[in-house]
């Protein structure tokens, strides 16, 4: 059954008009098997087209849903005429229009200002890993950012920008240096990890009111010789993995009771600290890692929990290697050695083969596969980067979204499903390009400086609650959010 | 029977009657009596009856002559014709009968009496006689105007459509005269008279004839024959001797002997010839005809001769001009006109750089066609150029480029290597002196002007911490102690060096660290002091010092202070030794410090020339010493010097070892950058000039990969792959693979220091601009 689309405008008439079929992988959306093969306006663009699944004759949404379309693993960003005219082909061919839920455009919405350079963020919200593992204690609105800075402070925000706490100082039991790494454990709870070596378990307390909030020191872990760059934690299990500059990870407990006491060489260090350990005034209890893995030859940049089976991580070093641990054993499972230094890791879990994405100092995102059947170390490359990307992040609504963080200032949204066969020079195997690029609003419309200078994004983390939230060298965390889904695409 | 007649007609009027005579007229009219009148009333085409009978009363009548006359029988036919003639005339006009001899005849003019006698008939009545006329030649008046034409006085045009041109007396036509090739022969023969020549005698005024001896003489010469008149050629022999045997010879010898026997002189003669022929040396005679035939066809080549002149610079013929083509047509073919891009090219470029100094232009005719303007001047140019030009001949290289670079593989094959700037460490006030990384590849350590060592997390560019060791001296120079097991930095600002365990290290670290810095102290003093020669204690080389309670508890352990300002440390790969440069110094320039014994040793009494920088050979117990001209090795377990190395540079800035060991790159201020191969030369193996300043630093890359990176003074930094091979066979290959520009050049001076990453292909440099910046 053809059903001509008369009502898009005069204009239709004059236009040609081609046929297309319409093919989605999400089962909610689909079209009843009648209504898939459609003779459309050749001038519609995708917001034409996502009109048209809209309409009453086709899905009948009670809300629109955008959606995009992707032609042969491309998305459409011109009218189909172009398409057709691009790609020579008649327009009496019947074109494969795959039709998912459109990626919003990240609009900006918020910065929040810090005193030094933001390394870190984490979000906790209903659909938040944190969370998710606490339930449904997180009432919608009262979602919260946590960030890292490189004065060694932890800052939690409410979305409208309010710092509702700031954890202690060093002389008050806080971190005595830069922290790198910091997350959400629990609603209630919270880690960080930074160039001092160390990771703190925080209480975190919100007053009855949501405006403010107390961030209490808890536990101290110490066990790494170096800047501890990364934590992944595990709500459930109490897990905390972290990945350290010494080339070691860690495992370790947010329990006291459990966790084994902390290793005496490392708690004195020089003159100069033990003048600070004697100017603080709490004594915060001080324990030890449950294991260290010392398998990587070079400074770990990543560490992280299989999102299905926490017993299994997966790490990524510069030592251009991307490691599988068996946690329970604290062994080394496989390793996957790509030709760059890695600094981001990040896993795709809802992709049938479970990806892993990690970020390399040679401007672009390596797709690894960690199975130890998988032939091929490399199963696609993310091109589009200027500067190394330190931070990547799954998107919470779709298993082929992805966002990276880079030092190069701007924040990239990738969808897996837009790729292309690289060329010689990029070494071949697929490729696949930006759908977004978030600049940082501080320096927006300027020139780009060299080495990313003062808009590098350190830290980068996506929630479909509160969008993409990233922070940077310009003593910002940015919140982008997709507004506008009616909206007509202007690219 | 047309040319007959006009051929008969034709030898009327040339008065050739006699023979004229033919068949023809002897069938009809039987003797050749009638002929004189037959040619003159041929003309008409047939016969006419009257004629005929005319002709037949005037036979009668003759008859009556002959008959009376028969022993006058005339002997010759022209003169009976004549008389006959005669006897008409006088038959139709009788009273000219006296008249005619008188006016016929100048020989009967002669004779005055009468030509008849009288006698009397049978009648009795007077008859007149007439004697026989003299047929002299004049006496035919046959060739007068027998036959005219009667048309009156009317122009000949009016016949000019006819085959005839009037009517004879006897109305009979007068055919149309021959015309072409006759006539022409006619004219020929009558208009121009013998000896007529055209031209006019000078001396008379009258046209000059030759006259009948001279055309003679003429006739002569053109038939080769002698000129002269009486001359005979061929004069009748005159017999000396006759074969007649005289009744009374002059000699009454008896014929000799040898008359009969045959002569041997000439048998001899032709028995030689005979031989000759035999043996084929006179050869058959062959007529020469084909040799004349040959000679006729021969074309003689003027330039045969021509040989090519060797080239010379003075010796350049001229070009020929070209002969035109098409295109220099006034309306040449499509394809020869220039196109619309083709006429702006031209017309943009300079007339000296135009590969043909006209257009091609078409015009639909040729008085379209304007005047050509360049004329005068393209004809004015030619001729000076033939004219004036020296003439050089250029020899043009065609050599392709590309084959004069030598093989070497493309720098995409050479990856990994540092191609952009990835971080900028901005914080130091005035320029960045020194930098380096630190061995686990985590932290970069730079110096400044402004005093300061800093510490930067190398990946991000957060400078970590900071230390003033410098009161208003510059940091010279900043290096790490190789080795993980502690993480000290060394320092020189001025004359003080610091030994620095700057706090970025966990606590067991930063303990042994510090450990291994204080674990010299006491040596010093136990150590016996070196006496003078008159007793009194010699100045030690170096104080080993504690920096002060401000310095220390930033991290600044040790303050190592020498005699004048430390540009250079460069570390033992043990990280217990370190060698201090002073260039300013006279003996004490080199120094090498004991960190475990805190002990400083001056190895070298007099250096010849200015030392620049030392190193440490990364296996062997070889230390390098580069002076301003050459790199001296010394073995310090031997303590001898082993090898000087002359790089050939003025003024060497600095130098690097290979990790391998066997090769060395030089970088001088004269802009040179130079490769060694120790095993092979004293001198450079490679020279390599590609900055336009001062290069100031050199650096190989000494975690594996084969690279090595010069910093100038022009602001950039240039990347080399560099590939030493084991086999000894093999040199290395090296490839300039990068120009790294990002620094910005202030006072003269652009990139100050470098170094490599310990694992990675990175680079950092610094530039005195103040930054450093990581590339990779």
């Amino acid at each position: 059954m053809d059903i001509t689309m008369t009502d898009s405008g005069s204009s239709s008439s004059r236009q040609g008009q081609v046929q297309v079929h319409f093919i989605t992988n999400s089962p909610d959306v689909e079209l009843p098997e009648g209504k898939r093969q459609l003779l459309v306006p050749t001038n519609v663009r995708r917001y034409g087209l996502s009109q048209i699944l809209n309409s009453e004759s086709m899905l009948d949404t009670p809300a629109p849903i955008p959606f995009d379309f992707l032609i042969n693993g491309t998305f459409l960003r011109t009218t189909l005429e172009e398409y057709l005219t691009a790609n020579g082909l008649s327009s009496e061919t019947t074109l494969n229009l795959q039709y998912v839920r459109s990626l919003i455009p990240p609009l900006y919405e918020a910065s929040f200002e810090h005193d030094d350079w933001v390394s870190c963020v984490d979000i906790l919200s209903r659909s938040s890993v944190a969370g998710i593992w606490d339930g449904s204690e997180v009432v919608p609105g009262q979602e919260r950012i946590l960030s890292g800075s490189y004065d060694g402070l932890l800052r939690v925000w409410n979305k409208s920008g309010q710092s509702i706490a700031t954890s202690a100082s060093s002389s008050a039991g806080g971190h005595t240096s830069s922290i790198k790494s910091a997350r959400f454990i629990s609603p209630t709870q919270i880690a960080s990890s930074g160039l001092d070596r160390t990771i703190r378990v925080w209480k975190y307390t919100e007053a009855e009111d949501h405006f403010s909030a107390e961030l209490k020191p808890i536990l101290e872990l110490y066990g790494h010789k170096g800047s501890i760059d990364s934590i992944d934690v595990h709500g459930p299990s109490n897990r905390i993995l972290s990945a350290s500059a010494d080339g070691t990870i860690g495992l370790w407990t947010t329990l006291k009771k459990s966790a084994p006491s902390a290793p005496a060489e490392l708690l004195t260090s020089g003159p100069s600290a033990k003048r600070r350990k004697i100017a603080t005034s709490t004594s915060t209890p001080q324990r030890g890692p449950l294991s260290t893995i010392k398998s990587h030859t070079s400074p770990v940049a990543a560490a992280i929990f299989n999102p299905l089976d926490a017993t299994i991580a997966y790490s990524a070093s510069q030592d251009h290697t991307a490691r599988t641990f068996d946690l329970t054993t604290s062994s080394l499972v496989d390793t996957r050695t790509t030709s760059h230094p890695l600094l981001a890791l990040t896993a795709l879990p809802g992709i049938s083969s479970q990806l892993l994405a990690a970020g390399t100092s040679a401007r672009h995102i390596t797709l690894l596969d960690p199975r130890i059947s998988a032939q091929s170390t490399q199963v696609m490359t993310l091109r589009g980067h200027t500067n190394k990307i330190v931070s990547i992040a799954p998107d919470p609504e779709s298993n082929y979204g992805l966002v990276s963080g880079s030092h190069d200032g701007t924040c990239r949204v990738w969808d897996l499903r837009s790729s292309r066969y690289g060329t010689k020079d990029e070494g071949g195997g697929l490729v696949g390009e930006a759908v977004y690029v978030v600049e940082r609003e501080s320096a927006k419309g300027g020139k780009r400086p060299v080495g990313g200078e003062g808009i590098k994004v350190f830290g980068v983390q996506w929630n479909k609650d509160v969008g993409i939230v990233s922070g940077g060298e310009d003593k910002m965390v940015q919140v982008n959010r997709g507004r506008g889904v009616t909206r007509p695409d202007t690219t | 029977m047309a040319p007959t007649t006009i051929d008969r007609k034709r030898k009327a009027v040339t008065r050739d009657v006699p023979e004229t005579s033919d068949a023809e007229s002897e069938a009809e009219f039987g003797d050749g009596l009638l002929e004189g009148i037959l040619s003159q009333s041929e003309d008409s085409d047939d016969g006419s009856d009257e004629g005929s009978e005319d002709e037949e009363e005037e036979d009668n009548e003759l008859d009556e002559i002959e008959t009376l006359n028969s022993d006058e029988i005339p002997s010759d036919d022209l003169e009976s014709e004549g008389e006959e003639t005669n006897d008409g005339l006088k038959k139709s006009n009788g009273t000219k009968a006296n008249l005619l001899p008188e006016l016929v005849s100048p020989s009967s003019l002669e004779e005055d009496k009468p030509n008849y006698t009288i006698t009397t008939d049978a009648n009795g009545g007077e008859r007149y006689v007439y004697g026989e006329i003299d047929p002299v030649y004049d006496s035919d008046d046959s060739d007068a105007p027998g036959t005219t034409n009667t048309i009156g006085n009317i122009p000949l045009t009016f016949y000019d459509s006819y085959p005839h041109i009037g009517y004879d007396i006897n109305g009979k036509k007068i055919m149309r005269p021959a015309k072409g090739e006759a006539l022409d022969a006619l004219l020929d023969s009558i208009d121009v008279p013998n000896g007529w020549t055209g031209l006019t005698d000078p001396a008379t005024g009258k046209p000059l004839n030759l006259s009948q001896d001279e055309l003679e003489i003429l006739r002569r010469i053109q038939t080769n024959e002698l000129p002269e008149e009486g001359y005979d050629p061929y004069p009748a022999t005159v017999e000396y001797f006759t074969g007649i045997e005289e009744i009374m010879p002059l000699s009454a010898a008896p014929e000799p002997k040898r008359r009969f026997l045959p002569s041997k002189h000439e048998a001899r003669r032709i028995m030689k010839i005979v031989r000759a022929i035999r043996e084929g040396r006179i050869l058959p005679y062959r007529p020469p005809q084909e040799q004349e035939e040959q000679e006729e066809e021969i074309h003689y080549d003027i330039w045969q001769d021509e040989q090519s002149r060797p080239d010379n610079i003075m010796n350049v013929p001229a070009p020929k001009m070209l002969p035109p083509g098409y295109d220099l047509s006034y309306n040449p073919p499509p394809e020869y006109l220039p196109t619309k891009a083709e006429k702006q090219t031209w017309e943009s470029t300079d007339p000296e750089d135009r590969e043909r100094d006209y257009l091609p232009t078409g015009y639909d005719s040729l008085r379209k066609v304007p005047g050509y303007e360049k004329f005068v001047k393209e004809r004015f140019e030619r001729s000076l150029d033939l004219y004036l030009a020296p003439r050089v001949r250029k020899n043009r290289l065609n050599i392709d480029p590309a084959s004069l670079l030598p093989k070497l593989p493309r720098p995409e094959e050479l990856k990994p290597f540092p191609t952009v700037c990835s971080t900028l460490f901005r914080g130091h006030e005035g320029r960045a002196r020194s930098l380096a990384i630190d061995p686990s590849g985590i932290w970069l350590a730079s110096g400044g002007d402004d005093g300061t060592v800093r510490v930067w997390e190398l990946l991000t560019g957060r400078q970590i911490w900071s230390a003033k060791i410098g009161d208003g001296e510059a940091v010279n120079i900043v290096r790490w102690r190789p080795g993980k097991d502690a993480v000290i930095l060394s320092a020189a600002a001025g004359e003080d060096i610091y030994l620095l365990v700057p706090p970025v290290t966990d606590p067991e670290t930063d303990a042994s660290s510090r450990e291994l810095l204080d674990a010299g102290f006491g040596y010093a003093t136990n150590a016996t002091q070196a006496l003078t020669a008159n007793g009194a204690r010699k100045d030690p080389a170096a104080k080993w010092t504690r920096p002060g309670s401000r310095l220390e508890d930033e991290g600044v352990l040790i303050k190592i202070t020498v005699r004048t300002t430390v540009k250079v440390i460069s570390w033992h790969r043990r990280g217990d030794f370190f060698s201090t440069v002073s260039p300013t110094a006279q003996k004490s320039a080199v120094a090498i410090h004991t960190l475990s014994k805190h002990l400083t040793q001056i190895p070298f009494r007099r250096l010849p020339g200015i030392p620049q920088t030392v190193q440490f050979h990364p296996s062997r117990p070889l230390f390098f010493v580069a002076t301003q001209r050459t790199i001296r090795s010394y073995d310090l377990q031997k303590q001898e010097l082993v090898k000087i190395i002359q790089p050939g540079a003025r003024w060497i800035s600095s130098f690097d070892i290979h990790p391998g060991g066997d090769n060395l790159i030089v970088g001088s201020y004269d802009r040179r950058l130079l490769w060694h191969d120790l095993d092979l030369s004293t001198r450079p193996y490679k020279t390599m000039r590609f900055h336009s300043k001062a290069i100031r630093a050199v650096k190989y890359h000494k975690g594996g990969f084969p690279l090595f990176a010069d910093a100038s003074d022009d602001g950039s930094l240039q990347i080399f792959h560099g590939k030493v091979v084991s086999d000894m066979m093999e040199n290395a290959t090296i490839v300039p693979v990068k120009v790294l520009k990002g620094h910005k050049v202030k006072s003269a001076l652009g990139v100050m220091d470098v170094d490599w990453h310990p694992r990675e292909p990175w680079l950092v440099s610094a530039g005195a601009d103040g930054t450093c910046r990581l590339w990779m």
